[in-house]
Order: structure tokens, then sequence, then C-alpha cells
């Protein structure tokens, strides 16, 4: 379970996370959304480990990731998985070797071993013959399935999904909401995505987090999302361009930019 | 004035901030390479042969064939002038011990510093830009250890073998002009610069050759690490890179020459 408790992150004057709360349960398939630039890839980066919140704690198990720093997010970080959204695969290794990484700098397994154990990974994501090509020689979709199978590969308790689905085609984008659905059933792996999918993730999420300017704006199951009277939730699920969320991202009056200068 | 003033203080406190980063990445590469060698079975991880023709086999024709004419230039100026004082028979020394003392560590150097400098600084910051490094942090993999230490190492090997294979190279092209155009018979010439030449000569180049490796890598990987955002910034990266090696190179070179023989 992971708890985030009132995290706050700004970049210089822009504040990007105002005081964000929410749990992912255990075992559970929990997916954020929000607007473009809404703090969604701030907020899992802090998750990770990656970047330090100025406030607020981020508890798994208990434990806050946010008073740990180097070495010591290393238990932490053993027991999570991250996909990122363009995949994040070392280019100059094959697609084997980037699953067999984390195996062969964490696990004293022998060679043989790591090729099986890979072989299996990639073979849960579908790309059992791709072992020995270069990452660059994959689609989009190809690399973040590799990315998930490498993201599996010390059997995380986490996955973290960045955009799984974004930039790919709705047959690849309904394949990858169906491996976290598995993943979550059949491995018990809590998962934490955060997506534009709107759709998707009504259809197979167990829980929902909306972030607004960059708070939640409402939380729960897709039914109670769904049945939520709030005018800027409905817009959300509905992706209306009209509605109390603008179109323009200045802060600033038109008229007065305008004549000012 | 004042903003000439406030433009110099800000490139001081730059420098050094850059410097105490170098510094405390040098110390980080130390300890994981220390780190590295007492763990026998993460030592078997990392490939220190292919790190060394990674970073130095590749250098090697584009060196020789530079110090080999390095050599032949040299001995045409020197002989330039020792004609007229009919000193030709102080050649052999002088050009071999002009070479492996300076020129055949700091060409050498200098050589690598534009070939694997920046193509070190390339990659690390195009993964940067790629969250290839990040992707590496999550997953609890030090990416000093991951990426820096078997360069470190590699180019540790590599530089002083190529500043002696360069080195004897010079002193080659230097027989070869010498034996052939300005008359000096071979055995003359070997012998004379077998007499001249120390082993502290060739000695000193190494030490500086090492010295030289672990400013172009520690440079080369630091301006790779510090990559923010888009490809643009690897091209500059590699470009302050290259330069900030470059003035290395020369300014510990003069320490160290003024050092060992001043």
């Amino acid at each position: 379970m992971i708890t985030v408790k009132n995290i706050h992150k700004s970049f210089g004057n822009r504040r990007i996370l105002n005081g964000v709360s929410f749990t992912a349960e255990q075992k559970k398939v929990t997916y954020i959304f929000g607007t473009s630039g809404g703090g969604k890839s701030t907020l899992l980066k802090a998750m990770v480990g990656a970047l330090k919140p100025d406030d607020g704690q981020i508890l798994f198990h208990d434990t806050d990731i946010t008073g740990l720093h180097g070495r010591g997010l290393d238990p932490y970080r053993k027991k999570i998985g991250m996909l990122f959204q363009h995949g994040a695969l070392i280019n100059a290794l094959s697609v084997g070797e980037n699953v067999a990484l984390p195996m062969r700098w964490h696990t004293t397994l022998d060679d043989n071993i790591i090729k099986i154990m890979v072989k299996m990974k990639l073979e849960m994501v579908g790309l059992r013959d791709f072992e020995d090509l270069l990452p660059n020689h994959l689609s989009g979709g190809m690399q973040k399935r590799v990315a998930l199978a490498r993201a599996l590969a010390l059997d995380p308790e986490v996955v973290f999904f960045d955009e799984p689905t974004s930039g790919l085609d709705p047959i690849m984008t309904s394949v990858i909401t169906k491996l976290i659905s598995d993943l979550n059933r059949l491995l018990g792996i809590t998962c934490v995505v955060v997506t534009h999918a709107v759709e998707e993730a009504m259809k197979s999420a167990d829980k929902i987090v909306i972030l607004y300017m960059g708070k939640v704006l409402a939380e729960g199951t897709p039914q109670e999302i769904r049945q939520s009277a709030d005018p800027l939730v409905q817009q959300f699920i509905t992706g209306s361009p009209d509605g109390p969320i603008s179109f323009s991202a200045s802060s600033k009056d038109y008229r007065e930019d305008l004549l000012v200068g | 004035m004042i903003k000439l003033f406030g433009y110099v203080g800000r490139m001081f406190f730059t420098f050094l901030q850059d410097l105490s980063s170098l510094t405390y990445l040098f110390g980080e590469t130390v300890s994981q390479t220390v780190a590295l060698f007492s763990d026998r079975t993460k030592f078997r991880k990392t490939n220190v042969l292919q790190a060394v023709d990674e970073v130095g086999t590749h250098s090697l024709p584009l060196v020789l064939i530079v110090t080999s004419l390095l050599g032949i230039a040299l001995t045409v100026l020197i002989s330039f002038q020792l004609k007229e004082l009919g000193g030709l028979s102080y050649i052999p020394g002088f050009v071999s011990v002009a070479i492996f003392r300076e020129m055949g560590p700091l060409i050498t150097a200098l050589i690598v510093a534009g070939r694997v400098g920046a193509a070190i600084t390339a990659r690390i910051g195009t993964m940067k830009v790629s969250e290839e490094i990040l992707a590496l942090e999550t997953m609890a993999i030090n990416p000093v250890r991951f990426l820096v230490v078997q360069r470190f190492i590699g180019l540790l090997i590599a530089l002083p073998a190529l500043t002696v294979l360069g080195s004897f190279t010079a002193v080659l092209g230097g027989f070869l002009f010498g034996s052939t155009r300005l008359g000096i018979r071979p055995d003359t010439y070997v012998r004379e610069t077998l007499e001249v030449l120390s082993f502290t000569d060739v000695a000193s180049g190494v030490v500086k050759a090492t010295v030289f490796a672990m400013a172009i890598v520690m440079i080369g990987c630091y301006r790779g690490l510090v990559v923010e955002g888009s490809a643009e910034e690897v091209g500059k990266s590699t470009m302050i890179s290259v330069v900030w090696s470059t003035l290395a190179i020369i300014i510990l070179d003069t320490v160290m020459t003024t050092a060992f023989y001043g």
C-alpha cells in the first residue's frame, strides 16, 4: 500500500503539486488522470523517489520514502518497477540484456537461469522472439512492452506506469491495458497508472484519482466517479472541450496582455 | 561595470560549483571502483576488456598517424637549428626526450579528449535526455557504477598504453627522417637515443597520461550527466566537455612538467 500525504512541489514560481493526498491500495489498480502539465508525471517521479517533494510524505508500508536518500532508497526500489513513458530502455543493450539487467545487478542467479527468466518475462509481454534485437529496432509499442518485462524482472510488489498507452494504436492500447489488469489479477501486483486514456481507465480501474491544478479533484471507484455531480469531474470523463476547465493555460488577462504589452 | 563584475562573479561561482560536483563525482567513481575490485562477483559483470576496446583501440590509428608525423616535424625543426651549430648527434636524444616527456602524452591526450571525451559526453547525455539514467536509478542501479566506472578503468589502461605507443611511433618517425635525410647512421641514432632516454622519461609520460585519462573521463562523464532537456543541450554539453578537457590537459601538463623538472 502506498499513501501519499499532502505532497507539495514547485519548480521556481510554478506550483505543480499543491497538497496531493490519496492512497493506492495493495493489490489494486489505481489510475491517476488529469490535464497535461497537471503534475501527474511529477507525482509519479516523487512516488519512485526520483524527485524530492518540497513538503509531505509518501508512505510505503509505513516507511516514508521522501526521507530516504541515495542508497537508502535501494531496498524500496528493488520492490517496485517503473514503466517509463517512452520505455527508457538502455539503447546500447539488446532486448534480452535490458530485461536481464536488474537480475544481473541484484541477484546472484546463474547466467543460465537468468536466460530462462528473461524468456519467461518476455513471453509475458508476447515478445520472446525479440531477445537479440536492439531496442531501436522495435516499434514504440514493442519497446513499452519490453520495458514492462524489465519492470517485472525482480517480481515487484508495485509497478508504476507513466502514460503506458500514449502514442499507441487502439489495439496496442487495449493490449497494454489488459496486460496491466492481468498483472494485477494473476500476480497480485499493485499498479499505479498515470494516463490520458480515460475510457480504458474507467473499464479496468479499481480506483481513480483525478488531479487538477495540483490537487486531488476526485477520488473513488469508476462507479463513484461516473456518478459525481461535480461538473469538473464530468468534463474529465467525457473529455468535453466545453466546461469549467479552460482551454487557455495562460493566467494573465488576455485583453490586458494585448494592450499593456 | 557593475554588470561586468556580476558576470565574472557568476562565472566564478558556477566554476566553483562545477569543480565541487566534479570532485564529488571523482570521489564516488574511485570508491565505486575500489568496491568493484573488492567484489569478485560484481567484477565479473564489468567487462574491462570491452571498456578498453571502446575507449582505446579505435583511437590507435589516429594516434599513430599524428604522432609519427609529429616526430618527423619535430626532428626537422630541431635539425634546422642544430645543423647550423654542428650538433646533429644531439638530435636523437633531444627528440626522444622531448617526445616521451612532453609531446607524446600531450598530443595523445588531446586526440583522445576530442575523440573519446566527446563521445562519452554525447553518449551519457543522450541517455540522460531519454530518461535511461532515471530508469537505472529506479532499478536501484548506481549510474556511476554502471556508466562511469568501466570507462574510468578503460581509459586508465588505454591512455597510458596509447601514449607509450604514440611516443614510440613519434621517435620512430624522427629516426626515419634522421637516418634517411640527415645522414645520421641508423645504429648511431638508436645508440644515442638509448643513451639519453631514461626510464624516468618514459615513466613521467605514463604518469602524465594517467592523470590526463582521469581528467578526460571525469569531465566527459560529468558533462554528460548534467545534460538537462533536449538534444540541443547534448551538443552544447559535448562542446563544453572538449573545451574543458583540452584546457584541463594543458593546465595539468604545465603543472606536472614544472613539478617534475622545474
